[in-house]
């Protein structure tokens, strides 16, 4: 029986890379790596224009409050430290490192001195820390900080492996072609975080990676594999919850406060990876598609090398593109430059066609279909909420529980009427919180 | 929207690069020729479309020109253009619009409709061509004169002018739509706001609107009296069954003919078969949801089943207060109009159990033998307080409204 939840929606999946292996980008000419690709302080440069970087060299630290240190991902010169925009439309400093093709490992990156068994927590959190390891599945809240936040106040480890946005593959290649660096990576965050119980919760359209990772946790009494019926959000930290614990997890929440606590499965081969070979988060895989994309692929890309090298890696465009979309079709962001550069949370590149979907060319209304109520996985009001934003009157929109919104976009996407309903609540969702903050 | 800096610069300027006559290179096509095949159809749609007449037929809601932006630059491979779009998540829409809904409403409603055709001749047809094509013209020029984007592409004009016609009586004189229509699409539904602002029912509203001709809207043909396309007959007025009912007798039409069509009635409102199987689909194709007609049909036949008004068996009584009169066109097509109706599931249960009380108390107490269009327009009246009061406990939101 596979676990599931109340709302959401059956997309159409256009997962077109799901049998194409993972292939490695050619080391880029340069890489432009922002020193915020997380959630909290963005970190300060350590290094200076014209130092000579290897690969895995800190490059961008902090050093207190919640924070995500950064390292160099390719070998060789800085050539500029500069602010640039980041996709959130914020500035961002970046490190431009001009790749001198040698690949030197910096000597920093050695496997950690003990076994997992003697390890203690505090031991594999600093790991977890120093290799600057932040949440992989889109929201970059940095691993070591959730970890600690979890010690002692969860009873089990979930491990997202769900990858309910349409067109990405990312996670379902990594099952497949690593399950290994998966299963040993939630051995590591078991002990990190001290329970002993982790799901593997899969959707159940990823039913040959489950059956991957069957056989590696077959003789583990700690990890069991969880399948999920795919529906669209399952893999938001919600609805995951609920459908694997039945507990509902309030808006303004923490999983933490049900006793969970939900890595993504990309997260936790990047935990196997420090721990046991040293290496920081200086890569991750990247779908690349959309129907602009001449061969789709999932790549395995170095932080920082920019999408107009991903998208000439898979033989250019076929068509002039109109947008460009980093991360999912649902929750993901357009870009306005192919310059974009991968970070942490990027987990696939959509260069796509289309400008916008409304082919009727008649200006958006909202007929009050009541598709978005059906649907929403929050059970929520949408129609009702963003009506109140449009017509600024924000009160009411948070008393129907605008705050509570995930904005998962399934009432935008859903909407006959071509109301962009989720942008709309996320105007409201800003507004709420600004005045809760004059308000203090 | 006209900002297409792709296609002006294709067009005004064709880029200084290497060959500024992207055409004449195409022939020999060396590279990949699957995918360069469709390229030089889109080229010649991109040049046919001419720009000034773009928006006006966009006014109409015609479909967008072919993709401009597909054609390569100049130098024969498509790069990135010079502006690529922001726009919202989610970046992916359904496929299903306003006006897929409508045609698959229109798609249901026809077969009843053309049952009503065949029963009554073509002047059935005349009315409904006239409610259509008056409805969507209203709504035209309302929103031509007030300058305002021309919607009649949505569809929901010619829904509600079926909808109108079907809910006439086939003996009407042929201004009775035009004037209904004028008050569906002008009052009801554009003073309002259009499409999807209005309060009530705007074919429903426009019927209880025409009862000021009681006569013309009174004046019922029997079964099978089929009148010519235009021009007036002698009419013989026959009772409805509802006009038995009301009178506490049995109708004189078996219950079978009933469920079948073969009385006398409204245009639309006689096929309950067909009625009932255009419903199905819509709720096959998720267009409408079963909770409204349910409870609405629901509702009537349990009270009429527990207070019959005439001898006999109850059972059988019920069933004739269900398939007479307006009520399976009602609940079916006319309590399910989205923009209507609550939005929540429990409050569409809620609206469809009112509509049936109300149907079935003016059945019984009121003035008119029909009930279905009042109990509807004044369910209409109470969506907001439905859906407020029926709003759904929200994902984890008790423990939240506690804390807060």
């Amino acid at each position: 029986m596979a676990y599931t939840f109340r709302g959401g929606l059956r997309l159409e999946e256009h997962k077109n890379t799901r049998g194409k292996r993972i292939e490695t980008l050619p080391p880029p000419k340069t890489v432009s790596i922002p020193l915020q690709q997380h959630i909290g302080a963005p970190c300060k440069p350590v290094v200076a224009v014209g130092d000579t970087v290897a690969v895995g060299q800190l490059i961008g630290d902090v050093g207190a409050g919640l924070f995500c240190p950064v390292h160099a991902s390719v070998s060789g010169k800085v050539t500029a430290i500069e602010d640039k925009f980041a996709p959130m439309g914020n500035r961002v400093t970046n490190v431009v490192i001009e790749n001198d093709f040698a690949d030197t490992p910096d000597p920093s990156m050695q496997p950690f001195e003990k076994s997992l068994a003697d390890a203690t927590s505090e031991e594999i959190v600093s790991v977890i820390r120093r290799a600057g390891i932040s949440g992989m599945g889109g929201a970059t809240f940095p691993t070591y900080a959730k970890i600690e936040s979890a010690i002692g106040k969860v009873d089990r480890i979930i491990i997202n492996c769900a990858e309910c946005e349409p067109f990405i593959c990312a996670n379902h290649r990594l099952m497949l072609e690593d399950p290994a660096a998966v299963v040993n990576g939630v051995k590591v965050l078991l002990k990190a975080v001290g329970v002993r119980e982790a799901y593997l919760a899969v959707e159940d359209n990823k039913l040959d990676a489950a059956n991957k990772l069957e056989p590696l946790v077959a003789d583990s009494q700690m990890i069991s594999v969880r399948i999920l019926k795919t529906k669209y959000p399952q893999g938001d930290e919600r609805q995951l919850i609920y459908s694997l614990t039945g507990k509902e997890l309030p808006a303004g929440k923490l999983p933490a406060d049900v006793g969970c606590v939900i890595f993504n499965v990309e997260t936790c081969a990047a935990v196997f990876h420090a721990f046991a070979e040293g290496t920081p988060l200086i890569r991750r895989i990247v779908t690349v598609d959309g129907d602009c994309v001449r061969t789709p692929k999932n790549i395995l890309a170095p932080i920082g090398a920019s999408f107009g090298d991903l998208i000439e890696f898979c033989g250019g465009l076929k068509k002039t593109p109109k947008r460009v979309v980093s991360g999912g079709p649902m929750m993901g962001r357009a870009v306005w430059d192919p310059a974009t550069t991968v970070m942490k949370g990027t987990s696939a590149v959509l260069v796509m066609s289309s400008a916008y979907e409304n082919a009727t060319g008649l200006p958006p209304a909202c007929i009050r279909c009541g598709r978005c109520v059906r649907n929403c996985p929050m059970h929520l009001m949408p129609n009702y909420i963003a009506q109140f934003s449009r017509a600024k009157d924000y009160a009411r929109a948070e008393q129907f529980g605008a705050m509570s919104c995930v904005e998962c976009g399934t009432c935008s996407y859903n909407c006959p009427g071509h109301m962009e309903t989720a942008h709309d609540i996320r105007i409201a969702k800003n507004e709420i919180r600004k005045a809760a903050r004059n308000k203090k | 929207m006209d900002t297409n800096p792709e296609t002006r610069s294709a067009e005004t300027e064709p880029m200084p690069a290497d060959n500024p006559a992207p055409e004449t290179e195409k022939d020999p096509a060396p590279e990949a020729a699957s995918s360069e095949a469709p390229l030089p159809e889109e080229d010649t749609e991109a040049q046919e479309a001419p720009q000034p007449k773009k928006s006006f037929w966009k006014r109409f809601g015609a479909k967008k020109e072919a993709e401009t932006g597909d054609a390569p630059d100049a130098a024969g491979k498509p790069g990135f253009p010079e502006r690529l779009v922001i726009s919202p998540a989610p970046h992916i829409r359904t496929a299903d619009t306003t006006r897929s809904l409508m045609i698959d409403v229109v798609i249901a409603l026809l077969p009843a409709y053309l049952w009503g055709v065949y029963v009554f001749g073509l002047r059935a047809l005349t009315l409904g061509i006239v409610s259509v094509a008056s409805c969507v013209l209203f709504e035209a020029l309302f929103q031509l004169i007030l300058r305002r984007p021309v919607t009649i592409g949505d569809g929901s004009a010619v829904v509600t002018g079926l909808l109108l016609a079907m809910n006439l009586p086939s003996t009407v004189p042929i201004w009775l739509p035009i004037v209904g229509a004028f008050f569906a699409i002008v009052v009801v539904k554009q003073l309002f706001g259009g499409i999807g602002k209005n309060i009530m029912n705007p074919a429903m509203a426009a019927r209880v609107f025409l009862f000021s001709w009681p006569e013309e809207m009174g004046t019922f043909a029997e079964y099978g009296l089929r009148l010519s396309g235009v021009g007036t007959a002698d009419i013989t007025a026959g009772a409805t069954p509802l006009v038995s009912l009301k009178a506490g007798v049995f109708p004189d039409v078996t219950l079978a003919d009933m469920i079948l069509g073969k009385t006398g009635g409204c245009i639309g409102e006689v096929a309950s078969l067909l009625l009932i199987a255009g419903g199905a689909y819509l709720i096959i194709r998720g267009v409408i949801t079963w909770h409204i007609p349910v409870a609405f049909v629901g509702t009537v036949a349990l009270v009429t089943l527990l207070f019959p008004r005439t001898d006999g068996s109850n059972v059988n009584f019920m069933l004739s207060e269900v398939f007479s009169g307006g009520l399976l066109l009602g609940a079916i097509f006319m309590a399910t109009d989205y923009v209507t109706a609550p939005v929540t599931p429990y409050g569409r249960l809620l609206y469809g159990v009112g509509c049936g009380l109300i149907t079935v108390f003016i059945r019984y107490f009121g003035g008119y033998v029909e009930g279905v269009s009042f109990g509807i327009l004044i369910m209409n009246l109470l969506v907001w307080y439905i859906d407020r009061f029926t709003m759904p406990v929200r994902f984890g939101g008790k423990q939240v409204e506690k804390k807060q």
